[in-house]
């Protein structure tokens, strides 16, 4: 009867997963609601603001990996390559550079960096992510990474945007915020030590504007709901 | 004259190092940027090594550029961090910019730049240690607990969400080395549980940036935590698990070994072991179901019985010159009362003689003190008695070979050791001292005194057998006894006796003799009652041990024997059947008393039914006098005995 018990243990086994997939898709599709209709699970302001923060907390963590990885096996010696000359694509979006600097943002302003941020990385992640996986320079752990990294990058986004809406919902921001374009990447090149430059640049870059993403929320969160664990 | 040699060239490169020392300058050696450290991101702080000066006076100088920029700047603040640091303010600190940082040690004959670094504020960043750390002591239910506060360092921003800290703790108890170390996260409090009373703490506590560096330690808070009663439902838990589990194993090894405690606490008290004597019926109270039970019904005997129910005392077998057979017939034995007496004649002191041709009695009431290991009984009521009179014998002038008389006992029997003097009437052989011993053996062969009740006409039997030593003197009595006095002819006993007396021969007739007999000789011979065969036919059975000698003579019985007494007839006549030469074992000289260490058995068969006693004889040893015994087995007996009486 061992057959016979097997099936009936596949049987019960999928009857399992099919009751916890549908509690979690449940869950996880249960919209925000915006007027409260009914079956939907309301997400307060600082549920939302703290997922976004470790979402990004994340995100950061997973860049920093990879650009440190990156650094040791590409370039073990700074001096390498000579003076580098860090570009990053997005050094044209004005971003605050300092904590008054932050604090003198209002919080429509701030809300708008960070999205303009998360947009102008979704791109070249993507791009990114590609070549690694199409060149095998990398192992499957970096390849993985990569990946997981655009991904987040999108779902980071998406997000914001969100908590943007509520914001906007609570009146606290005006209705200022909008899509953006995302800016076009700086060094579109194909040849390989090119390709390589502009990659460990793009990991350094992204790992630093990743951090100010996070930055950036909590200050917001913390001008925003200053009681919740500032 | 070689030290002085030696110790030139020592001196002078010495000398040569010092003026080396002083004439030669350099360009300064290349100084080394340390560290750069920001305490709470929006100032750092970046400190160099300097290298060798050169000899000159060397200048330090700390160059940066900014990221993407070509335009260089110096160092705004030497001395605000110290001796070799440059500090750099709020408004020169840029977040999220890359430094590029250069020392320049310069002194007259140069200068000597250090490598470059690349310094971003944000990874940087390693903050004062957490201030105002508070340790409380906190009661609950469970017990105290300690309750860490602290706050975080001044300068760093967390309110705003600027930067976020996240904070360590440890603590250790006084005199402990390790530190037991605790994250708190992001929060400001802790707790600490599972305290000990009256142990002194150290509580220490630092804190860190998301991504940065750990502060240091801050300064020790010590704590005392206060005695405490530990209340801990664990430990008693524990505890009474524990005095469970040891009072189930005593309770368990109390019960296996109950018997002995029973037996340490409570003694048995020793009940009565009469036999018939029926405990129930005395616990059920009445008394007179009790003492009638203790009734024999059968006893005394009343009815005829069988010869089996005889009770053999002794049987004396007289050789032909004397071929008398004296039987008693009526007189009861004292039992335990044949003592061993002293004939005049005899030389030996103590020994229990008998007389050939009494093997009595009436002195068995003197001496009672020759009585001797053997119990007596409470149930036997013929301890009492003392008949003595059927025995004697019309031949008393031959001293009295006492024996020691056996005790009744239920179905057992005792020997005595019984030495036999020599008769006087064999004084006609020389008689050594040593040589001639008598060595009576009684067998005292008793049954049961209270049979179960079942059984009647319960005789006791007492069967001695007695040894004398008569020279060819064989006497063989065969008697009946009544053993209870107060119905001296109600019940017929048998007592057969069967006493054979032996002569131990002395040295020089062992020496001599070796064979048969003259015909004048009659040696005496131990017999022992084997036993009572249905036909009234009392068997006797040739003593084999007796042919211990000290010399280790061979003596074979040859001959007829004449130890198996066929009947007894009407005419009280006691019928001896001619038996087969026996052969005797060659034994040690050693075991001269080994006479009377054969075994006798004797069963002794009763007209009833359940007592058939098993009576074991202890064969006497010729303790008491070490005499050797020697004899001969020799028999020579004539075709019958006369039995004197019999009562019947």
């Amino acid at each position: 009867m061992p057959e016979n018990f097997r099936s009936v243990s596949a049987v019960w086994v999928g009857l399992v997963c099919l009751l916890f997939y549908s509690r979690l898709v449940r869950v996880g599709a249960a919209p925000i609601c915006t007027n409260g209709q009914a079956g939907c699970h309301i997400l307060s302001l600082a549920d939302l603001f703290d997922r976004v923060i470790q979402h990004s907390a994340r995100m950061h963590g997973i860049s920093s990996d990879l650009h440190s990885e990156f650094e040791q096996y590409f370039f073990p010696s700074k001096n390498h390559i000579g003076r580098v000359n860090r570009i990053c694509h997005t050094s044209t979006i004005l971003t605050p550079n300092g904590k008054e600097n932050a604090q003198r943002l209002a919080r429509e302003e701030l809300t708008e960096v960070i999205l303009k941020l998360l947009v102008a990385w979704r791109d070249p992640l993507w791009h990114f992510q590609q070549s690694i996986a199409h060149h095998h320079d990398f192992n499957n752990f970096s390849s993985n990474k990569a990946l997981e990294m655009s991904d987040m990058v999108h779902e980071l986004r998406k997000g914001v945007e969100k908590v943007a809406e509520k914001m906007q919902m609570l009146g606290i921001i005006s209705n200022s915020v909008n899509s953006l374009t995302s800016p076009e990447a700086l060094i579109p090149s194909d040849r390989a030590e090119w390709r390589l430059m502009k990659d460990y640049v793009l990991l350094y870059c992204f790992r630093r504007d990743s951090n100010k993403v996070q930055n950036y929320l909590k200050i917001l969160k913390c001008r925003i709901i200053p009681q919740h664990e500032c | 004259m070689r030290r002085a040699v030696g110790s030139v060239p020592l001196l002078l490169m010495l000398f040569f190092i010092g003026h080396a020392k002083e004439t030669r300058y350099s360009p300064p050696g290349k100084p080394k940027l340390t560290s750069c450290r920001s305490p709470e991101k929006e100032t750092f702080t970046c400190w160099w090594e300097p290298g060798s000066d050169g000899g000159l006076p060397t200048t330090y100088a700390l160059y940066y550029r900014k990221e993407n920029s070509d335009a260089v700047y110096e160092c705004p603040d030497y001395h605000t961090a110290g001796e070799n640091s440059c500090f750099f303010n709020k408004n020169d600190t840029s977040i999220w910019v890359n430094y590029n940082i250069t020392v320049v040690a310069t002194n007259a004959l140069g200068s000597n730049f250090s490598d470059p670094v690349d310094v971003d504020v944000v990874y940087i960043v390693q903050p004062h240690t957490p201030e105002n750390v508070t340790v409380t002591v906190m009661e609950d239910k469970d017990g105290p607990f300690l309750r860490v506060s602290w706050e975080p360092p001044r300068k760093a921003d967390t309110r705003s969400g600027w930067i976020t800290l996240i904070y360590e703790l440890r603590v250790k108890l006084e005199g402990e080395e390790e530190w037991e170390e605790h994250r708190a996260g992001q929060q400001k409090m802790f707790n600490i549980f599972s305290l000990r009373s009256g142990g002194m703490y150290l509580v220490q506590v630092r804190c860190k940036p998301d991504h940065g560096f750990w502060s240091e330690w801050s300064s020790t808070t010590y704590i005392k935590v206060p005695d405490y009663f530990p209340r801990e439902t664990s430990v008693w838990i524990l505890i009474a698990v524990f005095s469970a589990f040891i009072f189930f194993i005593l309770t368990w090894i109390l019960n296996l070994k109950s018997n002995s405690v029973k037996h340490c606490l409570l003694p048995p008290v020793p009940g009565p072991k009469i036999k018939g004597f029926d405990k129930q019926l005395l616990k059920n109270g009445r008394s007179e179901e009790v003492f009638s039970a203790l009734v024999v019904p059968g006893f005394p005997p009343t009815t005829s019985s069988d010869c089996e129910d005889l009770l053999v005392e002794y049987l004396e077998v007289y050789t032909p010159e004397e071929q008398e057979l004296i039987l008693e017939e009526g007189k009861d034995l004292q039992e335990g009362c044949l003592k061993s007496k002293g004939s005049p004649s005899d030389s030996d002191s103590g020994r229990g003689s008998c007389d050939s041709h009494t093997l009595l009695m009436e002195k068995c009431g003197e001496g009672e003190g020759k009585e001797e290991k053997h119990q007596e009984r409470a149930q036997k009521g013929k301890r009492q008695q003392k008949h003595q009179t059927g025995w004697e014998e019309g031949d008393v002038s031959h001293t009295r070979e006492d024996v020691l008389s056996p005790d009744m006992s239920e179905g057992r029997v005792k020997t005595w050791p019984s030495v036999f003097s020599p008769l006087p009437q064999y004084s006609s052989r020389p008689l050594d001292h040593q040589g001639s011993l008598e060595t009576a053996r009684q067998l005292c062969l008793s049954d049961s005194l209270f049979p179960p009740p079942s059984t009647s006409s319960h005789l006791s039997y007492n069967a001695k057998e007695g040894l004398a030593l008569g020279s060819g003197q064989q006497e063989f009595y065969l008697g009946k006894k009544q053993t209870h006095p107060s119905n001296p002819q109600s019940q017929p006993r048998w007592h057969l006796q069967a006493h054979s007396d032996f002569n131990i021969s002395s040295m020089d007739r062992k020496q001599a003799a070796s064979g048969l007999q003259l015909p004048g000789f009659r040696s005496t011979e131990y017999v022992e009652v084997q036993r009572v065969n249905q036909e009234d036919m009392v068997i006797l059975q040739p003593l084999f041990s007796s042919s211990c000698q000290r010399d280790g003579h061979l003596q074979i019985g040859q001959g007829e024997d004449y130890s198996k007494v066929k009947g007894v007839d009407s005419g009280n006549m006691l019928l001896l059947q001619r038996e087969v030469e026996v052969k005797r074992e060659e034994e040690d000289g050693d075991r001269y008393s080994c006479d009377i260490q054969d075994r006798v058995t004797e069963s002794c068969y009763t007209t009833s039914t359940a007592a058939s006693s098993q009576v074991t004889g202890k064969p006497t040893s010729c303790a008491g006098t070490a005499m050797p015994v020697q004899e001969e087995m020799v028999l020579a007996a004539n075709g019958y005995v006369d039995a004197a009486t019999m009562l019947l």
